[in-house]
């Protein structure tokens, strides 16, 4: 207590000389430590403020609900439009029974067909995994649907549809997330591919040893069956047709270019046996020669 | 004797504003950590001082240990899956309130003690 008396006496009394001014005044050693002490606590309170903002600026959780209710719209909106365009697709067909105009109508989609063909219906693993087990090997990816896709066209196939989905010329595949886009459509397991063709053949082109689904489909136990059908029913693509930045040449336009371009690249790589090759050979290679 | 951390935090503050570091989002668990350390130790100070038994390597040294063995809790919990932060958050707190309440009371006995 009497330490503690003389403490307070001598404070007060150092308090009182630096109030008027007094320049005989002593900085100790808790001023130093509790002032440091205090700087650090403002100056980590200031950074960690700046990292809470910059949290709350990035993720904006708010808006997940109506960005949500938007996406429902906007799906809601684009079926009712491609309801539009295939009944206006219908009444267009009426139109034009010509034979040439009927097959580009064919190949380019827009017309629903049918014919004898496969349905190869592709699943995700339905065994429990291993611990080991990488679950990304088991599962369904775009590029599977996209491999086989290209198997059937390689095989033959005149018109292909992915759960319902025509797939045309300008028809990409893609992943989004976990779920896998026919071009904007959003499709889920199990994925029906339906292929019109010889079914025979393509049947056989998918079920060759060493294809792509012995060595690629088969070792991960993908739930896969393929049917030979002799109805298949494939709807027309529903997506828009229109060209936006391509326009059609006639062919004496579309020959000149392409000469004017073989000059340039002749001009550039300046070796006329190399480029006469029409590929460009790995350095130390020569055309023609070898083997 | 209370302007000493309201300076020092003003200080902090003003010295922050020009900085343009800013803590990674993995680590503000242990700047929140760092935070209550310090308060913890500031009022820790404030009081030793009171009572007249502040020693600077004490303080120094019960900060450090202090904010050291958060720190690994923190990691630790962070290794394990589990919130063992939170037991530290929980202990400074309780540092933090028990000194200020012996705060308080020795100002109080000090101001009611000398009328």
């Amino acid at each position: 207590m009497q330490k503690y008396n003389e403490n307070t006496k001598k404070r007060f009394v150092l308090l009182q000389s630096a109030m008027k001014g007094g320049s005989r005044v002593r900085i100790r050693s808790w001023q130093v430590g509790v002032g440091l002490a205090s700087m650090f606590l403002g100056m980590l309170l200031v950074f960690q403020l700046r990292t809470e903002t910059s949290i709350k600026q990035n993720l904006p959780t708010k808006n997940v609900n109506s960005l949500a209710a938007l996406i429902n719209k906007l799906e809601a909106d684009r079926v009712r439009l491609e309801e539009e365009v295939t009944r206006l697709r219908r009444y267009l067909r009426g139109y034009d029974s010509d034979e040439e105009v009927q097959s580009l109508r064919m190949a380019s989609g827009i017309y629903p067909l049918k014919g004898e063909g496969i349905q190869v219906t592709l699943a995700d693993t339905s065994r429990e995994l291993f611990p080991y087990e990488d679950p990304n090997l088991y599962i369904v990816h775009y590029d599977h649907l996209e491999l086989l896709v290209n198997e059937l066209w390689a095989a033959g196939a005149e018109a292909i549809s992915i759960n319902g989905e025509r797939v045309v010329t300008q028809t990409g595949l893609s992943c989004a997330g976990t779920t896998i886009l026919v071009d904007t459509k959003r499709i889920a397991p199990p994925y029906i591919i339906k292929a019109i063709g010889d079914k025979s053949t393509l049947k056989a082109a998918l079920t060759m040893p060493g294809g792509y689904i012995q060595t690629q489909i088969l070792p991960y136990e993908l739930g896969l069956t393929i049917e030979e059908k002799f109805q298949l029913y494939i709807p027309p693509y529903s997506g828009s047709l229109v060209f936006e930045y391509a326009s059609v040449v006639s062919e004496e336009e579309l020959e000149a270019a392409l000469l004017e371009e073989e000059k340039v690249r002749l001009e550039a790589t300046g070796d006329s046996r190399f480029s006469t090759e029409g590929s460009r050979l790995p350095f130390g290679m020569k055309g023609g020669e070898g083997k | 004797m209370i302007i000493i951390p309201l300076l020092g935090a003003a200080c902090g503050v003003i010295l922050a504003l020009h900085l343009p570091y800013q803590i990674p989002i993995t680590y503000a668990k242990y700047s929140a950590l760092a935070i209550l350390a310090t308060l913890d130790a500031i009022f820790g100070g404030l009081r030793a001082q009171v009572e007249g038994e502040f020693i600077i390597s004490k303080f120094v040294g019960s900060f450090f240990v202090n904010a050291g063995l958060a720190a690994l809790l923190a990691y630790i919990g962070d290794l394990l899956g589990v919130d063992i932060y939170l037991g530290a958050v929980v202990a400074f707190s309780i540092r933090i309130f028990r000194n200020l309440s012996l705060l308080r009371e020795l100002i109080f006995n000090k101001f009611h003690y000398r009328r």
